[in-house]
């Protein structure tokens, strides 16, 4: 259970120099309790600073953002233990040589004994069919394959809340599908920032940003209609 | 290419040799050569070097190949100091970068990643007291490991976008647009790892 609350949560950048105070977000009031939760809106229009709010990597200017009762702000640390964060640009997020390495320094906080680690670590790249590429250089890898090794270190960490931001634009669409489909199996609330119509369609909410506001949210068929038409006129 | 080298198993000495004692290796080959700045030093250190790492039998291209942008970068230091007339300087310069880069490879090249955080870890548990992080200083040292042919590579782009602008004799003048590309990347690469929540502790 995520909420955005307060008098309504709002991101803005401070004035400096010549720049006006910009607003990210405008005053938001949320709670995000369903298990698939798509945003969707143009470039710019402020999908990654809301989902950067659910894990404090982003704060809001007024308001709270408590993700199981905890506060972003105040509690970050349990709070990004709690979410895990899947970026558009894997090679961003896999910050060890290795597939292998990096699941491995998500699971330092859980296991202590190296051996077991090690173990641990090829059994959940296993799991997700990348057992033959858990000693490659992560430069070798598909982008597919990129992503859904930077989904297991992710998960690896044994967050309760999955935040997707934009997980397969980058992607052809065979790996697409496999980023998809693994991101469906998950048993963890998933929000996921998406320009992927099909993908938004199988969320039980969706949620329209434009502007740094929350153009519509409801049912897929209900939300996607007025995107369509925001864009299309 | 991988400058310094992604772990390959083995049973060499070397690869049973302790963490600590390469890293020991790793400034014993680096840094004396660096404060005598004499060319014999520089090229003995470099022999040797090079020898250890043939001792691993990982293979000649893994152990000795280096990056073509490695390649402008030498040919850019000891032009710069043939310019200016200095030909041991030449050699001590470009002797002390490949030896620094063989030395790395000793380590990477013969013990895997984790073991190598871990050990860097563990050293800096005495900074603590100083206001030292170890846990995320040692993520961010292997970090930097993995990132240092994505900075060969914007050396290589700066070096094109200076020539571009007939700027590329002054180092200084390449100097800081590295830098702020580099603290870019290192920005991109601290929220990545504040979102799963590493080197918090
Ligand atoms: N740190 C920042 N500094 C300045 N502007 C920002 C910053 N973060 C986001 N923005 C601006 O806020 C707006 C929304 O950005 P973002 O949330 O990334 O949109 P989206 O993910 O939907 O493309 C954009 O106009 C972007 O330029
Ligand atoms: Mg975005």
């Amino acid at each position: 259970m995520i909420r955005l609350d307060g008098a309504g949560v709002t991101v803005s950048l401070p004035a400096s120099g010549q720049a006006r105070t910009r607003v990210l977000l405008h005053p938001t009031t949320l709670e995000l309790a369903e298990r698939r939760i798509a945003v969707i809106g143009a470039n710019g229009s402020g999908k990654s600073t809301l989902l950067r709010l659910l894990n404090g990597l982003v704060l809001p200017s007024v308001g709270q953002v408590r993700v199981h009762g905890l506060d972003t702000a105040r509690q970050g640390r349990e709070v990004r233990k709690l979410v895990g964060f899947v970026f558009t640009d894997p090679l961003a997020q896999l910050v060890l040589a290795t597939p292998a390495d990096d699941v491995e320094l998500s699971l330092r906080p859980l296991v202590r004994d190296r051996s077991e680690r090690r173990a641990q670590a090829l059994q959940l790249l296993a799991g997700r069919g990348l057992a033959h590429v858990a000693d490659q250089s992560v430069y070798d890898l598909s982008g597919g394959e990129r992503q859904l090794v930077a989904l297991t270190s992710v998960l690896a960490a044994r967050p309760r809340i999955v935040v997707a931001d934009e997980p397969t634009t980058l992607l052809d669409l065979r790996n697409r599908d496999q980023v998809r489909d693994a991101l469906a199996a998950l048993e963890q609330q998933v929000v996921l920032a998406t320009h992927d119509l099909d993908l938004a369609a199988e969320a039980d909410r969706v949620l329209v940003v434009d502007g740094g506001r929350i153009l519509a949210d409801g049912k897929p068929a209900e939300a996607i209609g007025a995107y369509l038409r925001l864009v299309r006129g | 290419m991988n400058l310094f080298g992604l772990y390959v198993p083995g049973g060499t000495w070397l690869h049973r040799l302790g963490v600590g004692w390469k890293y020991l290796f790793l400034l014993a080959l680096t840094v004396p050569v660096l404060l005598l700045a004499l060319p014999w030093p520089s090229l003995a250190a470099l022999v040797v070097s090079g020898l250890l790492l043939a001792s691993t039998r990982v293979g000649a291209r893994l152990a000795f190949a280096l990056p073509w942008a490695l390649w402008v970068l030498l040919a850019v230091l000891a032009g710069y100091q043939l310019a200016i007339e200095r030909p041991d300087l030449a050699v001590v310069v470009s002797a002390n970068l490949v030896t620094a880069i063989y030395a790395s490879r000793l380590l990477t090249l013969t013990t895997p990643g984790p073991v190598l955080i871990d050990a860097l870890v563990a050293a800096l548990r005495p900074f603590r007291r100083l206001g030292v992080n170890p846990e995320r200083v040692g993520l961010a040292i292997a970090i930097m490991v993995r990132s240092v042919p994505m900075l060969l590579d914007t050396v290589a782009q700066v070096r094109q976008a200076a020539r571009a602008r007939g700027r590329d004799r002054n180092l200084f003048a390449l100097v800081t647009p590295v830098v702020v590309r580099a603290v870019g990347q290192a920005q991109a690469t601290g929220a990545a790892l504040a979102a799963r929540g590493l080197g918090e502790s």
